[in-house]
Formats: C-alpha cells, structure tokens, sequence
C-alpha cells in the first residue's frame, strides 16, 4: 500500500473523491433531468410540431405499451433475473387471445377487419391473454428458481419457444379480425382526453411501484437481487418469490398484449422481436442496477420515454435515419457508464 | 470535465439541423417514410426521390424504422405527423396495422400515398405505387423452366406468410409452375431476412435431395443465404438460382455466374415516381388509385442490364 504522501496517491484520491460527487449527482435523478432537456430543446426547436398536445399524445401512446412490459422488467432485473421472453409471450398471448375473442365471436379465422364482439368477449380475451403470459412465466420461473438454469438461457429459450409456437397456432399468418369494441374503446378511445392505453399504462406504474417499495413482496424483490442466500437465510422463500417475479412479468406480458392487439387492430407476429432490449434498456436508463438490488419504477418511467423522445425528436428534427441510431446507442452506453458510477460511488460509501 | 461540453455541442448540432432545414420553409413538405432502415432497395429508393424532389423544388425528409414492423414503424409515422407534410409517401409494414395511423395523418390534411407496400383499407390513399409481384413470381417460374430445360426439383425460400409482397412472389411463382409439368416443386422454407438461416435451409434441403436442381429466392439476403449454403455444400452453379430483387451483392454473384436470373425492380424510378406524385398532388392534380412500376427478368450474360438496376444507395 502507497502511504499517503505518496504524491500519486494522493492525487488518485483527489481524482476518486471527485468522482464520488459526480456519482452521487449523477445518480440523484440525473437521467430525469437528462429526459426533461431532450423535451425542453425539441420544443424550443419545433415548438409547434414537437409541442403540439397531438404529438405528446402520440408520444405517451408510444410509451404505453412499452411502459408495461418495462415494469416487470424492473421486478426482474432488481431480483438480479432477466426476461428475454417478454416480446414473444407478447406475441404469443396476443395470438392466443385474438383467437380465443375470434371463436367466441362466431367469426372465421380468415376474417380481415372487426368482429362484432362485445364486453364479454373483450374479458374472456383478456383473461386468455393473462393466463398465458402466466404460464410462461411460470415456467420461466421454475427453470430459473429450481431448476438452477440461468435466466439468460431460461428466457432466450423461451422467447424461442413461445414466438415458435405463436406462429405455429397461426401458420405464421396474423389474426387480423378483433373485436371492435377492443379497437375502438381501448385502442383508440380516451377517457377526459387521455388515451386509454396511457391510462392502463399509468396505472400499472402507479400499482408496480406501490407493490414494489411498500409492499413486503416488493421488499423481498430487493432482498432477493442484493444477496439471495441472505435472503434465504433470513428466512425469505426465495425459490416462491423468483417465481412470483416471472410470473409478474409474464403476466404484464400478456396484459401489453391485449394492448397491442387493441391498438394495431391485428396480432403483430413479425414485430416486438426487440422488446425485450428496449425494455432492458429502459429499466437500465432509469438506474435500475443489471446486477440487482436497485432500482424504481419511476426510474424505468423516464427511462422508457428517452429513447421516444430521441426518435420522435428526430424525426420531427429530419435528423437522417442512420445518425438516430447512433445518437440512441450513444445514449444507452451513457446510461451504463452512469450505472457503473453510482456503483463505485456507492461502495466506496 | 470533457462532458460539460456536451449538451451544447449536441445544441449547437440540433440549431445546425434547425437552420439547414429552415431554408427549405417554403417549399411544399414530402415526408418518405421507409420499410427499414438499411435496406438497399430503400435506400435506392430514397436516392431516386431525393434527386427527383430537388429537380421538382419539394423540401423532402426521409425516415425509417429499425425493424421492418408495424411496432417499430408507427411511431415513426406518428412524428411524422406531427410535422404536418402537405404529402406524405409511407411503405407501410403491414396491411391492417397501418390503416389507422394513416388514416389519422390523413385526417390532419396530409395526402397519403402508399409506395412498395400496400394497405388493405386504401380509401383513404391517394395512390399507390407498387409492382406486380405476383408477375415477378411468374417472370421467375419462366426463368427457372428455362434453366433447367424443364425437368428438376425446385425449392423457395420466402419471408413466413404475412409480407404481401413476399407472398404474391411466392404465389405467381406456385401458380406459373403448375405450367411445367418436369418441374419437381418443394415448396416453399421460410427465414426472416436472415441469410444464416437461408443457408441452413438449403444444405438441409440438399441432404434430403441431392438431386436439387433450382433454387427461388423472394428477396436479396435469402439468395445471399442460399449461394452460402451452395458454396459449403460445393454445389455452386450446379443448383441453378433465380433471385428477386438486385442488390449489390446478388449483382455481383449475378456477375460470377453464381445467380443465373435476376428479376429486378427499380427502386429508383419507384423513388422518382413518388415525387413526381407529391407534386402532382400539392398542385390540386388526381391519381389513379394504382400507379404500377416495371419489373424486369435479367438473363445470364445481360451485366449491363445488371448494372443498369443495381440498387445503389449512392446518394446517402
């Protein structure tokens, strides 16, 4: 060990504690102000087009979806897991209940459009779209929490398994008939002028983040990523409350399904093939810790707004396609970078 | 710290894009929203309309999604709106997911016209600018008889169902074949713009058949998959490959014999069409409901013809 007049030693030391304050600033919602600055210049930029109450609309619908998938994301990755799965339980809980409210509709399987269903239909489709991110998410968890897999192979292979058994159940055709009401009244309504898929998605946040930091549950979430056989030893069923977490997430999986049905008007078998990184990355962006242990909704909030605000900005912007991505990933690896210094910050107490 | 600097570099750049595209206010705005980033009959297709916007004096903005999906697409779409383009020429991703954020764009007075791709409910369209993929199909079903001197076993390797385009391919390619009586069809395999997987597919296939005679791709990084999986399995010009599409790469194995038939569209004339479209719409003018671009079968031997249609995104 260098002594402390060691000249390097000291300037190192200097260097350290000024990291320190960077780390405990940066960690102090620096992301929210980060998000609120992207908000503030596109609409100094383009007031009347970034502004307009259209586009944040548009922006919040966006979001919606994304937002509910992020949020057991969170539930996760701060019991130190990750979800793979959750664009392809989407897709496949959106293909099971599409055809479920489709049966129960009385219409053929072919069928382009609406269908003439009516609450009860929408209901049984929703419970068929639950019970199904359920499942997977059970059996994510079993094979996480008992059978010791890891979750990253756990959930890449469902991903695979639940996309592959979408497209058989379909022939890799969508269903492209739903409920009207569906469409209409949750894809498209609003309530007091807000859309209704926000609304959903405002609630889930609001609902998570309760369970999560005021609920034993959401004290046993953290318990279980900062150090899971302290957690066991303290007498936490860890094995009941992974699964419980995969099936939470599962479950949001199927609810963002039923979303995403309302809103396009038809399954989407080719899409969300990346939102399993986007809600990855929102849940990082907003200082929840990849390693576990930390992190909150509101974090995940913010961090699933920043990469749409960045497209929709630069679109409005006509900033050329290639340079968006780059400015996105740019973004991301801020984000990390940020991650790994509140990390330091915070072990060095 | 480096990083203060940050921000106002990153403001300094956003006024740069501010003043640039200011410059062009008065000028009717076209928004060309693409299928995906990257492609190179995209991008062929952004350059023909970038040159053709400049010629007309249209104040053109391009955008496109990562994926080629309807998630990843509507939101593009949406910011899109919010600039209020007097026209706006969309690929749209998909038939029934695109209706709704079209037909909103359309109700905040942008014309809409459909390029490539199409929408199931076009009441709302006023014109779309597509080819006749069905009769590439065909075009390419002839190719392959004459090829094989109409006798052999044939394999597609296609999008999964739900692409119209990819699927009209495959159909005019299924239908035309019944003509041959020789010809032995496989049927079609499937992979998702995934040349690994192409390659994967055509080994297989010729474990299974060793005697594979043809191969029909419906798209460019099927035909790049396929000529991989030939190379690995030493059957390169032996198994006949007729490609869709003329991307640089299928151009080039088109030169070294590796495709004996390319059947090519011309983006940039697609891309030249549009605007030509857009000004015609700005000034009050009416469309056809259907404005169809050509499509042509490339023989062996034909390089020029070949050069001729390369998709080049040369411009970006």
């Amino acid at each position: 060990m260098a002594s402390a007049n060691d000249p390097t030693s000291a300037a190192e030391a200097e260097a350290g504690a000024s990291r320190d304050v960077w780390g405990r600033l940066l960690g102090g919602g620096w992301i929210f102000l980060l998000l609120i600055a992207l908000i503030v210049i596109f609409s100094a930029l383009r007031p009347t087009q970034f502004g307009s109450a259209y586009n944040l609309s548009m922006l919040a619908v966006n979001a919606a979806i994304l937002l509910v998938l992020s949020v057991g994301q969170t539930f996760v990755i701060i019991a130190a897991g990750i979800d793979l799965s959750v664009g392809a339980v989407l897709v496949f809980a959106s293909i099971t209940s599409a055809q479920a409210m489709l049966h129960l509709s009385g219409a053929p399987g072919g069928t382009y459009g609406t269908t003439g269903g009516g609450w009860g239909v929408v209901l049984a489709g929703l419970a068929v779209a639950l019970a199904s991110g359920a499942f997977w998410g059970a059996v994510n968890g079993f094979l996480v929490a008992v059978a010791r897999i890891p979750a990253l192979i756990v959930t890449l292979g469902t991903f695979g398994m639940a996309l592959g058994f979408a497209q058989i159940l379909t022939n890799g055709v969508d269903v492209r008939a739903v409920p009207e009401l569906l469409v209409d009244v949750i894809g498209s309504g609003t309530v007091a002028g807000v859309p209704v898929l926000v609304v959903i998605a405002i609630l889930v946040s609001l609902l998570g983040a309760v369970v999560l930091h005021l609920t034993r549950f959401g004290l046993h979430v953290f318990a279980v990523g900062s150090d899971a056989e302290a957690a066991r030893r303290s007498g936490i069923n860890v094995r009941a409350r992974l699964i419980g977490i995969y099936v939470l997430s599962g479950m949001l999986a199927g609810l963002a399904a039923m979303m995403s049905t309302a809103r396009f008007g038809t399954t989407t078998i080719g899409g969300h093939a990346m939102d399993n990184l986007s809600t990855i990355s929102a849940v990082v962006l907003g200082g929840t810790s990849l390693f576990g242990g930390i992190g909150s909704i509101a974090g995940t909030v913010v961090g699933v707004f920043i990469p749409i605000v960045l497209l929709n900005g630069f679109v409005i912007l006509g900033i050329p396609p290639f340079w968006q991505t780059v400015a996105t990933g740019a973004v991301l690896v801020l984000a990390v970078w940020i991650d790994q210094l509140k990390r330091r910050a915070r072990e060095r107490g | 710290m480096k990083t203060k600097h940050l921000p106002v570099a990153a403001g300094l750049a956003a006024a740069g894009f501010l003043l640039s595209t200011a410059a062009f206010a008065a000028e009717p705005s076209v928004a060309l929203v693409l299928g995906v980033k990257g492609s190179p009959f995209y991008q062929a297709l952004a350059c023909g309309a970038q040159a053709k916007a400049k010629e007309l004096g249209l104040a053109l903005t391009v955008s496109a999604p990562d994926q080629f999906a309807a998630d990843s697409q509507i939101p593009v779409v949406n910011a899109v709106a919010a600039t209020k383009p007097a026209v706006a020429v969309v690929v749209p991703t998909d038939a029934q997911a695109l209706v709704a954020p079209l037909k909103q764009l359309a109700g905040l007075g942008t014309r809409i016209v459909t390029v490539d791709q199409t929408v199931r409910d076009n009441s709302f369209v006023e014109t779309q600018i597509v080819t006749d993929n069905e009769q590439g199909g065909k075009q390419a079903a002839d190719a392959m008889n004459t090829l094989l001197g109409g006798k052999g076993k044939v394999l597609v390797i296609t999008q999964p169902p739900g692409s119209a385009a990819q699927d009209a391919r495959t159909t005019g390619f299924e239908e035309e074949l019944k003509k041959y009586a020789g010809l032995d069809y496989l049927g079609p395999q499937y992979q998702s713009d995934d040349p690994q997987k192409a390659a994967e597919i055509v080994t297989s296939t010729l474990s299974a058949h060793p005697d594979l005679a043809g191969i029909f791709s419906t798209n460019d990084q099927g035909a790049i998959g396929a000529l991989t999986g030939l190379r690995q399995a030493g059957a390169l010009g032996k198994v006949k490959v007729v490609a869709y599409d003329a991307a640089s790469a299928e151009v080039a194995a088109f030169k070294n014999g590796s495709i004996q038939a390319l059947i090519a569209q011309n983006p940039k004339v697609e891309g030249e069409v549009a605007m030509q479209t857009a000004l015609t719409l700005t000034k009050g003018g009416h469309l056809d409901k259907t404005t169809l671009t050509e499509i042509v079968t490339i023989k062996a031997g034909d390089t020029a013809t070949a050069d001729k249609y390369e998709y080049k995104g040369d411009c970006m």
